[in-house]
């Protein structure tokens, strides 16, 4: 294992075994989820919705919850490391692009244990029927993985930031409006098992993951240092 | 050690926004001394720490860090030769003392070095072996936590920020004894306190006039 994966290794598990002891991200994105999903699948339920809205409809609450919850937990890394005093001395043992890509990973892990969890329950709870599953579950895996990465560096930011509070949901919403708008485009069809539909949100998702990507790179040694 | 590192800075001042924290100020750090940085409280002895590890810019001025007679480093490369003990630097709580110090070995790309660490920790009175979290630590047990993993890589800077704060008066007997025997053996080290004991160990000295 080359040096800079071990490294980045090493910041992803510090992360998971210190979220494993306190609970604080998982208990904050999983209450929420849970929450939002009892109170949707009470409220409206596998039945009120009319046939022909279902799919849409039923995608569109889908990733609502996802990305809602996600707001509530995935800002916690790069925060608490200020909060807590304990950037500066990661910022003198590792490289900024170790500590984006371990935070990075493990933001990638608990939006995967929170859709593990949440989409087959919403499924089951919604009566939600997909067509096409394995298109479905390419538009969760690019969706999660944009929504992370989009997470991840505005948590850099705002953590630098000296008012916190709702800066992460202000400044997320506008960069991850675009990513929510095709995924659930994309969610709508694999559900109808329309192939051209989820192949077009595909290649807008992993477009925008890429230019994500490639900015993090860039901007985040610059926000994590200065 | 990774050779001896002196560091020169000059006309260094900080300003934030209309206050100006300090202006002017120059000195050096060379390797078998130690410098120490005095004033007093809200003179900006910390602040002129962070700008000196590179973990802060300065409004003004001129740093430079020097690997023997070699051209000044570049930025980025001051945190490898650089071990930090400051009370706003702080240690992860949630892990143990072994778990902190492997963790930062790990990062810094040394692999886990299990027996240094081990050897560090036992070096300030810890036990390696203990499974305590870190939160579960008396603040002078995290104080010599700190000074482990600033030692841990065997730097040839050591910049400590009030490091006998919530020290015991053996911890604190320690500290001076490893502090002088650290410049000895040929590291820089730039003290910033205002105990009046700790000033004593100083070889020479920055003012800050506050």
């Amino acid at each position: 294992m080359s040096n800079w994966l071990a490294e980045l290794t090493a910041v992803f598990v510090k992360d998971l075994r210190a979220e494993f002891r306190t609970k604080v991200s998982l208990n904050a994105v999983g209450l929420f989820a849970l929450t939002t999903l009892a109170a949707v699948s009470y409220t409206i339920g596998p039945y009120r919705i009319a046939e022909a809205d279902r799919p849409f409809l039923l995608g569109a609450l889908l990733w609502i919850v996802i990305f809602f919850a996600s707001m509530a937990g995935l800002d916690r890394s790069f925060v608490k490391e200020e909060e807590t005093h304990t950037a500066a001395l990661l910022r003198l043992a590792a490289h900024p692009l170790v500590v984006w890509a371990g935070k990075l990973l493990f933001n990638l892990v608990l939006l995967i244990v929170l859709m593990a969890i949440l989409v087959p329950l919403y499924c089951v709870l919604m009566g939600y029927r997909v067509e096409s599953p394995w298109w479905f579950l390419a538009v969760l895996a690019t969706g999660g993985y944009t929504l992370a990465v989009t997470t991840t560096m505005v948590a850099a930011i705002i953590a630098r930031a000296m008012s916190r509070g709702a800066l992460f949901s202000v400044l997320s919403l506008p960069l991850l409006l675009p990513l929510l708008i095709f995924v659930i485009q994309g969610t709508t069809a694999a559900s109808q098992g329309e192939v051209d539909g989820v192949l077009s949100t595909l290649r807008a998702v992993i477009s925008l993951g890429g230019i994500m990507t490639v900015l993090s790179v860039f901007l985040f040694p610059v926000v994590w240092n200065d | 050690m990774s050779g001896s590192v002196s560091i020169g800075f000059e006309g260094v001042a900080k300003r934030y926004d209309a206050r100006v924290i300090f202006k002017g100020v120059s000195g050096d750090a060379v390797p078998g001394r130690i410098l120490v940085i005095t004033g007093p409280n809200g003179s900006g002895k910390s602040t002129l720490v962070r700008i000196l590890c590179g973990l802060a810019r300065p409004t003004v001025g001129r740093i430079e860090w020097r690997l023997g007679r070699e051209p000044p480093m570049a930025r980025d490369e001051w945190r490898r030769h650089l071990g930090v003990v400051a009370p706003a630097m702080s240690v992860y709580e949630e892990l143990t003392a072994m778990e902190n110090l492997q963790f930062f070995a790990r990062v810094r790309g040394l692999g886990p070095m299990e027996p240094r660490c081990r050897e560090c920790l036992e070096q300030v009175g810890l036990d390696p072996d203990r499974q305590t979290q870190v939160m579960g630590f008396s603040t002078g047990m995290v104080q010599r936590l700190k000074i482990a993993q600033a030692m841990l890589h065997d730097p040839p800077v050591l910049m400590f920020d009030e490091p006998g704060s919530n020290l015991d008066p053996t911890g604190q007997d320690w500290l001076e004894g490893f502090t002088r025997s650290a410049a000895d053996d040929g590291r820089t080290i730039v003290l910033a306190t205002n105990d009046r004991c700790e000033m004593t160990w100083g070889d020479d000295r920055v003012e800050l006039a506050g």
